[in-house]
């Protein structure tokens, strides 16, 4: 399925200056640099678009929180990182349409004053990294960045393409920055606030991929053009990656709030004709969903209602052959291997949880063992410098709240009941 | 001045402040208002990871940090609702699934910010049966510091102090989540003039020092308020005594002056309370009673005045301000000019570490005493406070009386030479570099018979018949 974003994403030339100019590149741009920056960032807020990096926060709003003086340097910067597990649409973003993510940078930079913009990409998405930076080498060859960007004078902007390497952590916006600046990847404390003080101490606005992708599209079509997609209050399209046990695994850009049936129906539907067990919807720290629910619409008011959260769009699939108590020790292990270990309840929570899954996995727990996972994750809760916490928390309570069956057939049985569950 | 309401009470406090510092700054702190903490501490940096000092802010959905939370005029803090003490619990019931229940045999039982907020907030039994983390043993960080690692809670207020005070950064944690360890940078050891230090911030027993390590529980032992003598900076600390002995020097706060460190130097300066003391009075090259001591130092300054000979009196920047004036008194009535000192001098450093290595040389000054070096030329007889010359100075000077807490080439020259009481022995002030007037208590008894300098004065005066 392809839309506005993807419209022309596996055409090569797509990815050069010459074929993006050609698919009438930069008209958002142009539109842009004609209007002032307050009108930009208003036209912005008036789209409604939200973030695409999982937190879904307006991000009209978020640009104007940059102070408006220009006593410091601004600084804009591009999450690449990708690292939420089921999540890919960035990659593709960077690697099909770069042109796009740069163009939206520099409205961005025009809105904020931005002098500079950092694109942070995940170290190992080498594909990408290559394009981008193949993709800005040919804006300053045609000298449309640095001094005097596209033709205007007084607007200076540099872009630069750091690679990451390979934290989820790094993908926290703080730890972004820690990690920009060559220091261990850990979040930082708030206050202060990026836009006061963000990458090397200078007001900063992080941004992920995708949502700078959709910028130029909205200055070009128009606002109403924008909200007429999507939901009210999630307007435009996203890319769903949908992967696990579907027949077609992919990404598919579609209108937020299509139903997840429809999601799914793309992706050819589970696989194998085996019925659906459940569905993360946004990645691995979002809740997973019962097959009761294929009827809710995708996008955060609806999903937020059920409990979860649209996080990035990455969907993930699992089939009535899953075992859910190995799911939730895959996932524990993944957050007690990634937290930054700053804060005492991630720190040791994100441990001790996965050290009880494992148990329970193993059929040598108690009924105590399976009461302290329930109450083990409402330590950790909204406590803590980022939500990191909170993501190793959700997944494992919505596991329970749905498949508590599973963990009590493995205390029951004391061994798993589903033999033809991915290995461990 | 911002108004705020701390469990319904009113304060007005000092604008661009944290709530942890307003409430350090009024006092309040562990003092009517308890917001327990472990990775704060009022001369470091804010971490913000402990994440035990929660509180709950009116209108704000989250518990808030109240060590990076800034106040603001009329916002509502509570520190005692039930969900800041379900928070407490909760941190507290997640340190302790790793740390080891070891208070029996670790050093920092009796104060260990892990016990103490343990009795308060800690879950009455543990909910897991996780074996605990394994980790090194009594590793050590360098010379003076022993790790440990077991115990530490990663709070990184000791990686903080090493980063922001002595600036040498040997600390850092690597490692992530659970794995997470304190380490040294590779290549380095923990030593410089501070590193004492990391031991009283370190608030569980995982950073210990070598020398105290071991020796004494401390609730055995009470803490005297003193000033360190090691240099003009004058330094306070608390003396850790017990059974008449002091074990060790702690930093006491003092903003004004030291903050809450002391050098390592000066804290290990306890030490020399107890080594090379002048233990016996001498006269005449004989040991002696302290009386016929006296009684012979009397003499010689009777005979002194009544030879109209030249008496010169050399005081000490270690005397107190009171032993100091009885000496300036004396010496008037002697018709001597005023006392002349010196001041040994070392290194400084933009910490804490000032070059006049003694704690009263402003005193000397104030009292109108003369700093030289110089030879003290023809005399009849030297009244000597303190053992801060060279034996040289005194080529041409006939007789000393000498009035000394320890040995030194001066002591075996001296024709009498009487055991003065350290300022551990007793009672007085120091007047530091920066004019600051400093009073300290007696710690200890002296274990000789030992006078102050003052009262000694006063007995060798009424020896020699001066009223
Ligand atoms: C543990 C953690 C990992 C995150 N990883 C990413 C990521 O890989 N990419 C991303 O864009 N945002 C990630 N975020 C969200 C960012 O902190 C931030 O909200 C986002 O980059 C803001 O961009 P947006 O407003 O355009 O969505 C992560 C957040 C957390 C708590
Ligand atoms: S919540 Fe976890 S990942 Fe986030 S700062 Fe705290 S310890 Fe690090
Ligand atoms: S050793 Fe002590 S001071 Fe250092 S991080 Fe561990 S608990 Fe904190
Ligand atoms: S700095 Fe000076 S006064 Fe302070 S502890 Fe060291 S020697 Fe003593
Ligand atoms: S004291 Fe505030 S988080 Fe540690």
């Amino acid at each position: 399925m392809k839309n506005y974003l993807s419209e022309h994403y596996g055409d090569d030339s797509f990815q050069t200056l010459a074929g993006y100019e050609a698919k009438g590149g930069f008209a958002g741009l142009r539109k842009a640099l004609a209007q002032t920056p307050e009108q930009v960032v208003e036209i912005v807020k008036a789209s409604g678009l939200r973030g695409r990096g999982g937190a879904g926060f307006a991000t009209g709003l978020k640009w104007s929180f940059m102070p408006k003086t220009n006593e410091r340097m601004k600084v804009i910067v591009v999450n690449g990182d990708e690292s939420e597990p089921g999540s890919f649409k960035d990659r593709m973003i960077m690697e099909r349409g770069p042109f796009e993510v740069l163009e939206g940078i520099i409205i961005g930079a025009w809105a904020m004053g931005a002098q500079r913009a950092y694109i942070y990409v995940r170290g190992e998405y080498t594909r990408a990294i290559r394009t981008l930076e193949a993709a800005v080498k040919e804006l300053y060859g045609k000298k449309r960045l640095g001094k005097s960007t596209f033709g205007v004078k007084g607007f200076d902007l540099d872009i630069v393409v750091h690679s990451g390497a390979g934290a989820y952590i790094c993908g926290e916006e703080t730890g972004l920055l820690e990690s920009l600046e060559g220091k261990k990847g850990q979040p930082r404390k708030k206050p202060p606030f990026p836009a006061q003080h963000g990458a090397f101490g200078l007001p900063t606005t992080v941004n992920n991929i995708e949502t700078f992708a959709h910028v130029p599209f909205i200055l070009d079509r128009g606002v109403e053009w924008f909200k007429s997609r999507g939901t009210e209050k999630s307007p435009g399209t996203t890319l769903f990656g949908v992967s696990g046990h579907v027949e077609r695994p992919g990404l598919f850009e579609l209108p937020l709030g299509t139903p997840l049936r429809e999601v799914l129906g793309h992706a050819g539907g589970v696989r194998g004709g085996r019925r659906l067990k459940g569905v993360m919807p946004g990645g691995l720290s979002m809740p997973v969903l019962p097959p009761s629910e294929l009827e809710v619409p995708m996008a955060e008011e609806f999903l937020s209602q059920r409990g979860t959260h649209l996080g990035t769009g990455g969907v993930m699939v699992m089939d009535e052959s899953v075992c859910m108590v190995r799911v939730a020790t895959v996932v524990s292990y993944f957050f007690r291997d990634e937290s930054c270990g700053q804060c005492t309840q991630c720190r040791e929570g994100t441990a001790w949880v996965h050290k009880l899954c494992q148990k329970i996995e193993r059929g040598r727990a108690s009924d105590a063992d399976l009461a302290l996972l329930s109450d083990v994750p409402k330590l950790m809760e909204g406590q803590t410098i980022c939500a990191f916490a909170d993501a190793a928390a959700w997944p494992i309570q919505g596991l329970l709240r749905h498949f508590r069956d599973d963990f009590e057939a493995h205390l029951r049985e004391q061994k798993c009941p589903f033999p033809e569950s991915f290995e461990l | 001045m911002p108004k705020i309401a701390i469990d319904s009470v009113e304060y007005e406090v000092p604008e661009g402040r944290t709530i942890l510092q307003v409430l350090d700054d009024l006092g309040l702190l562990g003092n009517g208002v308890e917001v327990p903490h472990y990775c704060w501490h009022p001369k470091l940096s804010v971490d913000g990871s402990c994440r035990l000092c929660q509180v709950e802010i009116e209108g704000v959905p989250k518990l808030q940090i109240a060590c990076n939370t800034p106040v603001a005029n009329g916002m509502k803090v509570h520190t005692k609702s039930d969900r800041v003490i379900a928070a407490r619990r909760g941190v507290m019931e997640l340190l302790l699934i790793n740390h080891p229940l070891d208070c029996p045999i670790c050093d920092q039982a009796g104060e260990c910010k892990l016990q103490d907020h343990a009795f308060d907030w800690g879950v009455p039994a543990a909910r897991t049966t996780e074996p605990r983390r394994p980790a090194k043993k009594a590793v050590d960080l360098g010379p003076t510091i022993v790790f440990d690692q077991e115990r530490c809670i990663l709070c990184r207020r000791c990686v903080r102090f090493c980063r922001e005070i002595p600036k040498t950064g040997e600390l850092g944690v690597v490692n992530r989540g659970d794995e997470s360890l304190l380490e040294l940078f590779p290549g380095s050891e923990l030593d410089n003039p501070y590193s004492m230090n990391v031991a009283d911030i370190c608030p569980v027993g995982a950073l210990t020092t070598r020398d105290f390590r071991f020796k004494i529980r401390v609730w055995f032992t009470d803490d005297v308020e003193s000033v360190c003598n090691q240099c003009s900076r004058g330094c306070n600390i608390l003396a850790s005594r017990s059974n008449n002995k002091v074990y060790r020097f702690l930093p006491r706060r003092n903003d004004a002056v030291n903050d809450t460190w002391i050098c390592d130097h000066g804290r290990m300066s306890y030490k020399k309370n107890s080594t090379g003391r002048l233990t016996a009075p001498r006269a005449d090259g004989r040991e002696a009673s302290y009386t016929d001591a006296v009684k012979r130092a009397g003499e010689l300054v009777r005979a002194a005045l009544d030879a109209k000979g030249k008496i010169v009196g050399v005081a000490s920047p270690f005397a107190s301000n009171a032993d100091l004036a009885a000496f300036r008194d004396l010496l008037a009535a002697l018709g001597a000019g005023p006392a002349r000192f010196s001041v040994p001098r070392g290194e400084s450093d933009a910490i804490l570490i000032e070059a006049e290595k003694a704690p009263n040389a402003a005193g000397c000054r104030a009292l109108g005493m003369v700093e030289s070096n110089e030879q003290l030329g023809r005399a009849d007889l030297a009244l000597v406070l303190g053992h801060t010359l060279t034996a040289e100075v005194f080529g041409d000077v006939r007789n000393i009386v000498l009035i000394d807490t320890h040995e030194s080439a001066l002591s075996a020259r001296a024709t009498v030479a009487l055991p003065a009481r350290t300022f551990l022995e007793k009672s007085g002030a120091f007047t530091n570099s920066r004019g600051l007037v400093q009073s300290f208590s007696a710690v200890v008894e002296p274990t000789i018979e030992a006078w102050s300098e003052s009262d000694a004065l006063a007995q060798i005066a009424a020896a020699a018949g001066i009223a």
